[in-house]
């Protein structure tokens, strides 16, 4: 007779839950037993698991309507695809639209914007058009230009001599 | 390990499969009265209307009438619509504004595989034995209704449908080193959301 395996509790702790759910080879079930024998936490792991599997009582099963497999079966032949497909479906394609209409209408009021500055500017005057040489009216500039003449006449000519002094 | 009886509804179920492949009505209406209970049975853990539980198992049964054709015989035919029926219902709550709790949203889910029970503080006493059958059944639907879908999925089809975890795997697409996890981290939840709701069943761990 082999000599029974022996394994210690942080082998055998994870091993509970399968071991109580018969997913355990007994190659695997087997030293877990004799560990349970010996070790009094373990065993109180395993009656934990036990006590909250009791737990799962089922309600009563929902009562299938009268005539529930002919019909499914009769609708399955007319290739009737059901109700919650993820085939487009009328409500499913009217969805999508809202997205498109939002982001059309951000686009074109974007563009109407633009457009709105740009025909702004146009009437507006250039920068070099608020000079106030450009916006003087041209018999300005001929007066000007004679009062400059005038000027550096003046000071060309020889200054008049005092009488008293001669 | 199938036993006698499962092995021998394995093969009638492949037989009305074969059949309704063939496109015999009756052998498809046979199959869905074969599982309506149990379809019945496990859409009612999703919501506590009538109607919806109906359009569930319905939607359930034109769907798997629709892959038929790709059902692979190394499953049961019985996981096989488990999986459609759970992928049915999680979609219907997806849809309805109920949405499941997705694996990625959860980081207890992704987390290190099962840990040591001892230790976590209060252990939960065993129902009462004056506790009639059906207030232990009304307890615990209440308790299951608190847990995300995902964790109340894995409860329904162990401790209900009496699944392997094997064959949750199966139904859920997911490794048996999850299923356990997720199964270890189910009945945590569980525990908790009991001695929450009553305290009262509270005993020293």
């Amino acid at each position: 007779m082999e000599p029974a395996v022996k394994i210690t509790c942080d082998a055998a702790r994870p091993l509970v839950p399968s071991y109580l759910d018969g997913e355990l080879s007994e190659a695997q079930a087997s030293p877990l037993r004799t560990h349970l024998l010996d070790c009094p936490a373990c065993r109180e792991t395993a009656k934990a698991g036990k006590a909250l599997a009791r737990w799962f009582v089922p309600e009563a099963a929902p009562a299938v309507p009268a005539g529930f497999a002919a019909r499914v079966a009769r609708r399955a032949f007319a290739g009737d695809p059901g109700l919650l497909v993820p085939e487009p479906r009328p409500v499913a394609r009217v969805r999508p639209l809202l997205p498109f209409l939002l982001v059309a209408s951000a686009v074109a009021a974007a563009v109407l914007l633009g457009l709105a500055i740009a025909l702004q500017r146009e009437s507006l005057p250039r920068e070099s058009a608020l000079d106030a040489r450009e916006m003087a009216p041209p018999w300005l500039e001929s007066e000007r230009r004679l009062e400059s003449e005038l000027r550096l006449e003046g000071e060309l000519r020889p200054q008049a001599v005092p009488q008293a002094d001669r | 390990m199938l036993t006698m009886h499962e092995q021998q509804a394995a093969r009638e179920d492949a037989e009305l499969v074969d059949e309704a492949l063939g496109g015999n009505q009756l052998s498809f209406q046979l199959l869905v009265e074969r599982y309506q209970e149990r379809l019945f049975g496990l859409a009612r853990h999703y919501t506590k209307s009538a109607v919806e539980v109906e359009d569930i198992v319905q939607d359930s049964f034109l769907k798997a009438y629709r892959r038929l054709g790709t059902f692979q015989r190394q499953s049961s035919f019985s996981t096989w619509l488990y999986r459609i029926a759970v992928n049915t219902a999680l979609d219907f709550l997806k849809r309805s504004g109920r949405s499941p709790v997705q694996v990625v949203e959860d980081p207890e889910l992704t987390a290190a595989p099962q840990r040591a029970q001892a230790g976590s503080g209060m252990a939960v006493a065993a129902p009462d034995a004056n506790l009639a059958r059906q207030e232990v059944a009304r307890i615990t639907a209440e308790v299951l209704e608190e847990l995300p879908e995902i964790f109340r999925t894995v409860l329904v089809l162990r401790e209900f449908e009496d699944l392997s975890y094997q064959e949750m795997a199966d139904v859920l697409g997911i490794s048996i080193g999850t299923v356990e996890s997720r199964l270890f981290r189910a009945r945590a939840r569980f525990k908790e959301a009991l001695l929450r709701l009553h305290p009262d069943f509270a005993t020293a761990d």
